[in-house]
Parts: structure tokens; sequence; C-alpha cells
């Protein structure tokens, strides 16, 4: 489902923030990237959903080369992915409501359905109360959550998310990632970059380390 | 404005009523009046009394009788109307044709470059729109810059990111237009208030009025299209997309 051959991404001379990164991801499965702070975590999603270029390498997702779409089609490939952004991402000026259901009207999805959709994903993150508040008024662990129902609400292909429970208690920490064990068990491939050592020992799936831009091991293959 | 055919003295009634037919067929022809000879003399002897004597000693009617033809005011700054009165100088039966040529000739020179300076003007201002649609739409895209990243990284198609900013500028165009017919009224109405009567043969050749109903739609859908077109290059500048 995700291949990357030899991806090498350098932001300033003369630091890798990724160096021959070689890996296969295949449908269905759930991997966690682990690694201490600055090692490449970001980078390394953010060249998967091609927000970034690398500066070296190929990437075939879904059987396509990535880096060969052009820009005015690349929505195609964001649309088969759900993505949590380390930094949320939300549109602050928008509800929360609006903030999950973007993503289907982008779609042309009508509005019935998409008040049914958005519901039930900000009920899997125990949001649904405050469905109608602005994510300015949200505390960080709230906005984290909207940031997470946006990106299952639409049953995506894959699912990539970046410190997902960064901000969460570790009782809920557990619960979306009970949330991503369901959601991966109906077919969606995964992919979660976390530091929380504690959530990947009790999860089991697949690890990559990562460490200064290198994959430095993995585990459970 | 008037043109006076006079006719020839053997005129016969058929000559007159085919040359009356011919004048009132004319489209810038808007009344004709016979003037017989004998009118003219009578009109002669109320305007001139002093030269009375001289016109009852000469026992004869020196007056020729004649056509007198109103013009549409249009008719000023028409090309048709100087080799129209040509043609109607040659017909059987007129003598000659008293018409203000010069006077029109100038008058048309003076309107072609009034429509030159229009038309140099308006295509400036059309610019000028142009670019400062152009201009805020830019703006706007820059203020919404992170908002338009995350709708990309969403899913978002470009058609989907476009088209609010495209309304954006058909709205503002559509109100520019508006508005320029509402200053257009307000002017039309208050302008005669300054100049009154002073305007005088100016007015006539000036014409002060309203647009018509589709020139005042066409401004207003030309606004739209600026608007619209004024948007789409800056967004094709500032998008990249
Ligand atoms: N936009 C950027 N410009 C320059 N350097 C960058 C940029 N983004 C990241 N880097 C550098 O790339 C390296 C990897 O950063 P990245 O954000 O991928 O780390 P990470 O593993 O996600 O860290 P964290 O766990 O703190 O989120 C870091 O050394 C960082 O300084
Ligand atoms: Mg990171």
């Amino acid at each position: 489902m995700i291949e990357l051959y030899h991806i090498w991404k350098q932001y300033q001379k003369p630091h890798w923030a990724l160096s021959d990164i070689t890996l296969k991801i295949r449908k269905g499965d759930f991997h966690f990237i682990t690694g201490p702070s600055g090692s490449g975590k970001t980078t390394l999603l953010r060249i998967v959903y091609r927000e970034l270029f690398p500066t070296l390498g190929q990437i075939i997702i879904d059987g396509r080369n990535t880096l060969r779409i052009p820009e005015h089609r690349i929505y195609k490939l964001r649309r088969i992915m759900g993505i949590v952004f380390q930094d949320f991402r939300l549109l602050f000026h928008r509800r929360v409501f609006d903030n999950v259901g973007t993503v289907l009207q982008v779609l042309g999805t009508p509005q019935k359905e998409i008040r049914r959709k958005v519901f039930n994903a900000l009920r899997m993150v125990n949001l649904q109360h405050k469905m109608w508040e602005y994510p300015s008024r949200l505390s960080y662990g709230e906005q984290q959550r909207v940031a997470i129902a946006r990106a299952v609400v639409n049953n995506p292909k894959i699912i990539l998310a970046d410190e997902p429970t960064g901000n969460l208690d570790p009782e809920l920490a557990f619960e979306i990632m009970g949330l991503f064990k369901e959601i991966n068990k109906q077919g969606t491939t995964i992919i979660v970059a976390t530091h929380d050592r504690e959530l990947i020992r009790h999860f089991g799936y697949k690890i990559l380390f990562l460490q200064k831009g290198k994959l430095i091991g993995k585990e459970g293959f | 404005m008037i043109a006076v055919f006079f006719l020839s003295k053997d005129t016969s009634q058929k000559e007159l009523n085919s040359v009356e037919q011919t004048l009132k067929k004319f489209h810038l022809v808007t009344n004709v009046r016979f003037i017989s000879s004998e009118q003219a003399l009578k009109k002669f002897k109320v305007d001139f009394p002093e030269l009375r004597q001289i016109i009852d000693n000469l026992k004869i009617n020196p007056f020729p009788s004649s056509l007198e033809v109103s013009l549409s005011e249009k008719a000023l700054t028409s090309n048709e109307i100087l080799g129209f009165i040509d043609e109607m100088r040659n017909m059987k039966g007129v003598e000659d044709v008293q018409f203000n040529r010069d006077w029109v000739e100038k008058m048309q020179s003076f309107s072609k470059l009034t429509k030159a300076i229009g038309l140099f003007l308006g295509g400036i201002l059309i610019l000028a729109s142009f670019f400062i649609i152009s201009n805020v739409i830019k703006l706007s895209v820059f203020a919404r810059k992170d908002e338009i990243e995350i709708l990309r990284l969403v899913g978002a198609s470009n058609t989907f990111i476009k088209t609010p900013f495209l309304l954006e500028g058909i709205v503002l165009g559509i109100c520019g237009g508006s508005l320029s017919l509402l200053f257009l009224f307000l002017l039309v109405k208050i302008f005669p208030f300054y100049l009154g009567s002073s305007l005088g043969v100016l007015n006539e050749l000036i014409n002060f009025r309203y647009l018509t109903l589709s020139q005042s739609l066409s401004l207003v859908g030309g606004g739209a299209f600026i608007g619209f077109s004024g948007s789409l290059s800056s967004l094709s500048r500032f998008l990249k997309i």
C-alpha cells in the first residue's frame, strides 16, 4: 500500500532529517513510528502525504508514484487518507462540526449524511457535546480529538496520525488507540507516530525506530 | 435642428409629394412641414413690417414654397445626414437647401473626439478595476493562506478552493457596476441643476440621459466579468494550483 524507496530529506545543509529510508507497509498493517524528538517522524509522514517532497527517493502509494502527481490532482491522494497533524491544523474560525465536516463537504456529500457522520465521529472521541463550539475554546486534548474525528470521519483507506495522543491522559490515549484498532480491523492501513512507549508496548503492533533520520530498527515483523 | 428645402416655382404636386415622402422615410427626419409661398409671404410681412411696402410694390410673390424639415438630435452626430442632404439637393423639384453644413461637420468631429476620449478613459478605468479587484483577491488569499493549506490537506479540489474567491470577485464587480449606475443616476439628476439652461446647444449634443436597460445590464454584467477575470488572474498567480 505504501512503499518508500531510499528516501532522503534535507531541509538545510548539512543535516539530513531523513537518510535512506526504505520500507513497505502492506494494506491493513498497523505501524508505530517511534524515536526521540527531532528524529524525523513528522518529516516522514509529511513526505507520505506529500506536503513535502523528499530530496531523493521514490514513493509508491496504492500503486501510484505520488511524486509524479501534479499539484492540481494531489487532492485525490489526500482523499484516501485521514491525517492527524501534530499541530492539529484546525480551522479556527469554524465550529467543531464544520471542522470535521469539511472532509465530507469537499466531496460534495449531502448535508444530512454529513450531519450523521460528523456526529458519529465526534461521539467516537467523546466530543459530541462540543459540536457547536469554536476550536479556540477547547482544551488541547479536545482539539486533538477534533483532529482525530476529522481524520476518521470518512473511513479513509490510510490513516496517518502524528502524536495523536500527545495531549491526552493515559486513559483517553488508550481509548483513542482502541478506536484506531477497531478501524484497523476493518482493513484500514494505519501509521501512528508516537513517543509513548507504554502505548506501543500495550498494543504490540509493528514498530519502526527512527534516530537522527535513520531507520535503526524494526520490531514485530 | 431644422433644414429647409426650397422648391422650384414649377414644381408639380406630384413632385412635391415624392420629395415629401422621401424626406419622411428617412429615419433621422422627425417632422416635415409644407410652407406655401403665400404663407412665406405672410410670415415675412409679419416679421418685417417695415419692408411691407417694398414687397407690396413688387406685385409678384418672390418667396418660393418650401418644406421645413425637423431633424432628430442624432442627426448632428450621424454620418448619414450630409450624404442625404446632398442627395436631396439633386432631386427634381428641389431648388436649394438651407442647412448648416459647417455646424454639423464640426459637431461630428467634436463628437468623434469625445467618443475617443470616452473610450480611452473607459479602457483605463476597466484596467484599473481589473487590477484593483485582483489585488483585493490577492489580499484575501493571503489572509486565508493557512485555511487554504488545511483545506488542501484534507482533500479539497482546486475548484472547491477557488470558487469562493471567484464569487467574491464577481460580487465586487457587480457592486462596482451598480454603484457606478447609481452615481450616473445622481449625476444626471443633479448636473442640469448646476448648469441650468446655460448649456444650450451643448445640452442637445451631450444629451444627458440615463443608460438604457440593456446598457445598464451590460455595465453590471461587464463588472461581474471583470471581477471574475481579476479574481481568476490573482488566483492563478498566488494560489499556485
Ligand atoms: N521546516 C523545517 N525546516 C528546517 N528544519 C526542519 C523543519 N522541520 C523539521 N526540521 C528538522 O528536521 C528534523 C526532524 O524533524 P521532525 O519534525 O521530523 O522530528 P520529529 O521526529 O517529528 O520530532 P517530534 O517528536 O519532536 O515531533 C529536526 O532536526 C528538525 O530540526
Ligand atoms: Mg513530530
